[in-house]
């Protein structure tokens, strides 16, 4: 495949992938969706329904137990190890749990992809100053993560997945410790690089965003995916909405 | 931020290389210097002795009587045991002329050495490459002339030379286990660290950083750690060594015994920290790209 089929690929291709841990139950179920360039999907199910493992198909810290997964044209189990390396530095992802490094201040941890990439200092310097003041964090960034809240953190975690302007966005229940007025300022950032060519993912139960947004869905129920298109998902959620009745 | 504080905040490797290499090192650097010392006294002693040898005819008996034509006949059988044997080169009679030219500065030059209970001396040039059995030619010449008498310092140094060469290939020995022991030593602390950080290293794995991008963290950081403890080793080994020679120059042989290392031994004893810190470079390399293949 040549360099230029190879930006015309779709981000992510799964094609009947399966995945277990180790001999466990098997998580996902033959797994077939694509991802086209440019594109912002929901992530949905009930908690265990396997997102965080999607997800860690999606950044390369698995290997399907059986099918197969291309990321940006290629096939992940024929890629040497460099190679999956630069395919990570064009993913950005925001753990559930954060993942901050307590010993580095907020700075350094947005800092951090950056100094991987090995970016100039001079540069770093400013990226970081711009973002976390963008996110409300100009005054917490000497801060360490223990001595800043949840949301704060989470804040964090969001700068340091997007610091590089990654080509393809993951983000675990990214809007979980804020409120609903800093979830969409967040939800607007992700926007804001989606509409600059950056695939998106993000794993939510938040059915507020979801609705607001209207985005399709990749929706999860015992390891079986369903792509749920944007039109029908808002056709589904008003329904939904007014058998609830408006409370 | 400093470059390495990504992983290393907190990490035991901080305190524990640096003792390790400091100990190492003290310990390398004075058995080394010891066997640099050694090398230099067996290269004198074999220089010393290795040239030539004296073989003495008595002219006289031990009650003071002349032993006449019998010197002659002995010297002519010596000589030619002498020059049939393995390793020797010649052998030649230090004539009267000579002998009185070496007994000028006691007797002065006008004595009749002849008249003196002079033993004749035969002087015999060996060939150390060639493994002179200096054991053989004592049993031939005192079978065939029992009054000869051989003078060779190889034959009193021969088992301290040996003795030394082994002490020599110990001592080689000792400073391979002793690498060996820093290899394991670094390998250990490295997987300890490793492990204390696997939170942070499978974060930067996931972020993008290539296998190099840590392992050159931990490789120039324990080359480092190294270095500094191995100085500090190599000055505490200091007044150890002035000691150690201070007591050797006031026993020795004056003029086969050298304590001095010359430049020479010091850069070699120099050298034992920074070879140690390769050793810690290249094993924590190899140590962290093997623990780095777990992940994907």
């Amino acid at each position: 495949m040549t360099e230029k089929s190879k930006l015309n690929a779709p981000v992510a291709e799964f094609n009947g992938v399966s995945f277990r841990y180790d001999n466990g139950p098997e998580i996902l179920k033959d797994i077939q969706f694509t991802l086209a360039p440019g594109s912002f999907h929901f992530m949905t199910g009930e908690s265990g329904a396997g997102k965080t493992s999607l997800l860690s198909l999606l950044y390369l810290y698995h290997l399907p137990t059986k099918g197969r997964v291309r990321l940006f044209g290629y096939a992940v189990d024929e890629l040497s190890r460099r190679a999956k390396a630069g395919l990570r530095r064009q993913i950005g992802v925001v753990f559930q749990d954060f993942r901050l490094l307590d010993h580095l201040n907020a700075f350094d941890n947005v800092a951090l992809p950056l100094r991987i990439a090995g970016v100039k200092e001079s540069e770093i310097r400013r990226h970081v100053s711009e973002l976390l003041t963008w996110v409300g964090l100009e005054n917490q960034m000497k801060s360490y993560p223990p001595e800043l809240s949840g949301g704060e953190q989470q804040r964090v975690a969001i700068a340091r997945a997007v610091i590089n302007r990654p080509t393809l966005l993951l983000a675990d229940e990214p809007t979980g410790n804020v409120d609903d007025a800093m979830a969409k300022r967040l939800l607007h950032l992700f926007l804001e690089l989606n509409k600059l060519g950056t695939t998106v993912v993000i794993a939510t139960h938040n059915e507020g965003l979801i609705k607001h947004f209207g985005f399709p869905r990749l929706h999860l129920e015992k390891g079986h995916l369903n792509v749920v298109p944007q039109n029908q998902y808002k056709d589904m959620a008003s329904k939904l909405f007014n058998r609830g009745g408006a409370k | 931020m400093k470059k390495d504080s990504i992983f290393f905040a907190t990490d035991s490797t901080r305190l524990f290389l640096p003792w390790m290499s400091m100990l190492m090192t003290f310990i390398a650097v004075l058995i080394l210097a010891t066997g640099i010392t050694s090398y230099q006294a067996i290269t004198n002693w074999k220089q010393v002795v290795s040239g030539a040898l004296t073989v003495q005819i008595p002219t006289y008996t031990e009650s003071g009587e002349s032993r006449g034509q019998a010197v002659n006949q002995d010297v002519e059988t010596a000589l030619t045991i002498l020059r049939s044997s393995i390793g020797v080169v010649g052998a030649t009679v230090i004539s009267d002329a000579q002998m009185t030219e070496l007994m000028a500065p006691w007797l002065g030059g006008d004595v009749a050495v002849s008249e003196l209970p002079l033993p004749k001396l035969i002087d015999v040039t060996l060939d150390s490459a060639n493994h002179p059995n200096l054991a053989q030619i004592k049993t031939d010449l005192a079978e065939q002339v029992p009054s000869a008498i051989l003078d060779s310092h190889r034959m009193r140094l021969e088992p301290l030379i040996k003795l030394s060469d082994a002490g020599i290939k110990l001592i080689i020995f000792i400073l391979i286990l002793l690498a060996v022991t820093a290899s394991f030593t670094v390998v250990y602390a490295t997987r300890t660290s490793l492990s204390a950080h696997e939170h942070v290293i499978s974060l930067i794995h996931m972020m993008g950083a290539n296998d190099w991008f840590l392992t050159q963290k931990y490789a120039v950081r324990h080359f480092s750690l190294t270095i500094m403890g191995g100085f500090f080793g190599f000055l505490l080994a200091l007044p150890i060594m002035a000691g150690i020679s201070f007591l050797i120059r006031g026993a020795t042989i004056d003029f086969i015994w050298n304590p001095a290392l010359g430049i020479g031994g010091w850069l070699t004893l120099l050298l034992v920290p920074v070879i140690l810190s390769i050793l810690a470079f290249l094993t924590t390399i190899k140590t962290v790209l093997g623990y780095l293949k777990r992940f994907l």
